[in-house]
């Protein structure tokens, strides 16, 4: 079985792992471009949400380089996403290839326990039991090592030394393939990350918040490496999710999420009661956090015609307004240009000095 | 992108809708904005809140200033039916005392989850938090995979002060005008018109006969050389709004076609036809992709046309499907058309010319 998945920033390490480990060899696409955007466009419905396209061409070059089983999660929720790997599949199937599918969420759980059967080396059970041990700590360990990459990025005296350190440790934890090693990895990352040089200005950084759909969150290659930009501008970056959360909130394992799911509904049920099968309540709760915690500002990420998201941008002015907290609402899609976006980063980060300088008085 | 959602979390959050304050006020009036439910549910709203004192104020027929001031109160990358629908929410802010905003969480009793699409879930919401001065608000709720028909008028009577004897009398005849409004649907009238008899029966009944339905039974039977028949799918609030739609059902009339909607397919067809594929969870989405299996395996149907908005999420993807079940198999020629608020009247007109020609060609040729 030569298995693939679509790509969401880093989770490609740990599901790599997690199939890696059940005996299936692992074709990971290349990170996706702008070709891969186009290749998706082209066969992908005209006005669907960008995420699908950008999935459908990472599919694409998957079963170019010879993949033979496409992975995806599925099922029956408000929005679209649930219905990505079906629609997906049944297309690629029209324009002739030939694979076979698994639809986490959709196909029965024993159904996809059993795809391994073949390919799992010993006792099935006990082989699911390690793959799951190595996934979540490598999708741990990729949490820790970006979140201390953003806490280092705005201080380093030569720009882009971190965002190379990273790559470098993220790699390590790649390759891993034992627990053991994963945790020298991740030792190691971490030691690159600490022997950064840094330079002390005794400012205080700015502070930003990054809300909205998940995959424009998560996905530099769409969103035009925004916590990079804004990370080398000497800004602190704070996503309200990662893919650690991502991947594991529906496996209610780790209860620190559920709780935090939680507070996010309760939080925002005075503007979003119900649930709209996207990231609502995590955009509108990190935004009212963000001014909680003092951030200087939120920034706004959802992809073109993106349904829950268009929900909250309806009501985020007047959180914005109300919790006197600057907003930039980023819209993008396939022929968004990094020029237009960083036109717009500058403007909203010179907004957000002159406001450090002369202080508001809060409303 | 969310993935999971059980039923137990979405229970949870629906059994304590944001809490409203509902001043009660002697003959209150009732804005009904017409649009999206509107073209469902507005018999049935209307007979409600008559029955328990109201008074119903409606909207006028969507226009270019309404959508104008409608499209630049929203967020750019929307839907037109919901730019439209704030276009007739602003109408009415003048014109009423609070508006009456369906909250459609789901319109079915199922095993599986089932959901409208997010912007209907979310519409009172975005209503009330993006407009500067919002309106009073009584949200009609129907979650009918966590609660009843019957409670979603709770509002309505907060609202009113209606006892609960009123209640039940007043829903009890709401339902009947609805059914009636149903099958009057279900025989090919359109929305306005069947609004039109079942609410104003007396009016209706003395026009009848000039103003009956183009399409009603009688009509289906006569078949006539060179008039082809056409199956126009799509939401009822688009096909419906003559200025969104630029009058498509008139367009392909005048083309000499005999229309046939997909609120025409019996609720019993759809399910048979679902049957054999797989499920989706938003209902509306799957009246569509039925009535489409339906009309493709009807003989006497020469074209189906699938009318779709622009930005619509679930269309996006049951259109998709919808097609691809069309090229993929013989039966009658069908074609997509893709509106939204800077369609011009000619390209409508152009696209309805171009799909008659090509039903007549072949039919000829055959
Ligand atoms: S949340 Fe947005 S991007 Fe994701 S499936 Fe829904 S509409 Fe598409
Ligand atoms: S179903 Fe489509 S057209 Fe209707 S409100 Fe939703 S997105 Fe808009």
């Amino acid at each position: 079985m030569k298995i693939t998945f679509p790509h969401m920033g880093n989770s490609y390490i740990a599901l790599s792992a997690l199939t890696g480990s059940l005996g299936a060899e692992v074709i990971v696409p290349p990170r996706p471009t702008r070709q891969t955007i186009d290749l998706g466009a082209l066969h992908a419905p005209e006005f669907v949400c960008l995420p699908f396209k950008v999935n459908m061409g990472d599919n694409i070059r998957a079963l170019e380089m010879g993949s033979d089983t496409l992975a995806m999660v599925s099922g029956m929720w408000a929005c679209r996403f649930g219905y990505y790997g079906r629609l997906q599949h049944q297309i690629l199937r029209d324009a002739g290839y030939e694979f076979d599918s698994i639809l986490l969420g959709r196909d029965d759980l024993r159904v996809v326990y059993n795809k391994f059967r073949s390919t799992a080396k010993g006792n099935l059970t006990l082989a699911w039991a390690r793959a799951f041990r190595l996934f979540r700590l490598k999708a741990i360990t990729v949490d820790c090592i970006e979140t201390r990459a953003r806490a280092v990025m705005p201080f380093e005296k030569e720009r882009g030394t971190t965002t190379r350190k990273m790559k470098e440790g993220l790699s390590m934890v790649h390759a891993a393939s034992s627990i053991d090693e994963v945790k020298k990895a991740r030792a190691s990352a971490v030691d690159l990350l600490d022997n950064i040089d840094l330079e002390k200005t005794g400012e205080k950084p700015l502070q930003i918040a990054i809300v909205g759909e998940i995959y424009t969150v998560l996905e530099p290659a769409i969103n035009f490496d925004i916590e990079r930009r804004l990370g080398e501008k000497g800004i602190l970056v704070h996503p309200v999710m990662s893919v650690y959360k991502w991947l594991f909130r529906p496996l209610k394992v780790d209860p620190s999420i559920t709780v935090s799911e939680r507070r996010a509904r309760k939080i925002a049920k005075p503007y979003v009661p119900y649930v709209l099968g996207g990231e609502e309540h995590q955009t509108i709760t990190g935004t009212i956090d963000a001014s909680r915690k003092g951030y200087d500002g939120v920034i706004h990420l959802y992809p073109f015609t993106c349904m829950p998201e268009n929900i909250c941008r309806s009501i985020l002015p007047k959180l914005e307004s109300k919790y006197d907290m600057p907003l930039l609402n980023l819209c993008l899609d396939e022929h968004a240009s990094p020029t237009g976006i960083e036109t717009r980063l500058e403007a909203f980060v010179d907004l957000l000095k002159q406001r450090r300088k002369k202080p508001h008085a809060p409303s | 992108m969310q993935i999971y959602r059980g039923e137990r979390t979405v229970a949870r959050i629906a059994s304590c809708p944001a809490a409203d304050p509902y001043g009660t006020v002697d003959n209150m009036r009732i804005g009904i904005p017409r649009a999206l439910s509107y073209y469902r549910y507005y018999p049935f709203l209307k007979t409600v809140i008559e029955g328990m004192d109201g008074e119903v104020v409606l909207s006028p027929s969507t226009r270019k200033s309404l959508l104008e001031k409608g499209a630049y109160q929203c967020v750019d990358d929307i839907c037109v039916p919901v730019k439209v629908y704030f276009g007739h929410v602003l109408d009415l802010m003048e014109k009423a005392d609070c508006l009456l905003i369906s909250r459609l969480v789901s319109v079915e009793k199922s095993n599986c989850d089932t959901y409208t699409c997010p912007k209907m879930i979310g519409l009172p919401d975005m209503v009330r938090h993006s407009m500067e001065e919002a309106p009073k608000i009584i949200e009609h709720i129907v979650d009918l995979q966590n609660g009843s028909w019957k409670s979603s008028i709770k509002g309505i009577a907060k609202a009113l002060g209606a006892s609960p004897s009123v209640t039940r009398k007043a829903y009890r005849e709401a339902m009947e005008v609805q059914s009636s409004y149903e099958k009057l649907l279900l025989a090919g009238q359109t929305p306005e018109s069947a609004i039109e008899h079942v609410l104003n029966p007396h009016g209706a009944a003395a026009q009848d006969g000039e103003h009956s339905a183009p399409n009603s039974k009688k009509e289906h039977a006569v078949h006539k050389d060179g008039q082809i028949k056409i199956a126009l799918i799509g939401h009822e609030y688009l096909i419906h709004d003559a200025y969104v739609s630029h009058s498509l059902p008139d367009k392909l009339r005048s083309q000499g076609v005999d229309l046939i909607y997909s609120s025409q397919v019996t609720p019993e067809a759809i399910n048979q036809e679902l049957g054999k594929h797989p499920e989706i969870s938003w209902s509306f989405e799957k009246e569509l992709l039925g009535a489409a299996y339906h009309f493709q395996g009807r003989e006497d149907i020469d074209g189906v046309m699938l009318l779709m908005c622009f930005a619509c999420g679930p269309d996006s993807i049951v259109g998709e499907m919808i097609s691809r079940e069309f090229y993929r198999s013989e039966g009658p020629a069908f074609t997509t058309m893709v509106i939204d608020e800077h369609t011009g009247e000619a390209g409508v007109a152009t696209r309805v010319e171009a799909f008659v020609d090509l039903i007549r060609r072949s039919s000829v040729r055959l």
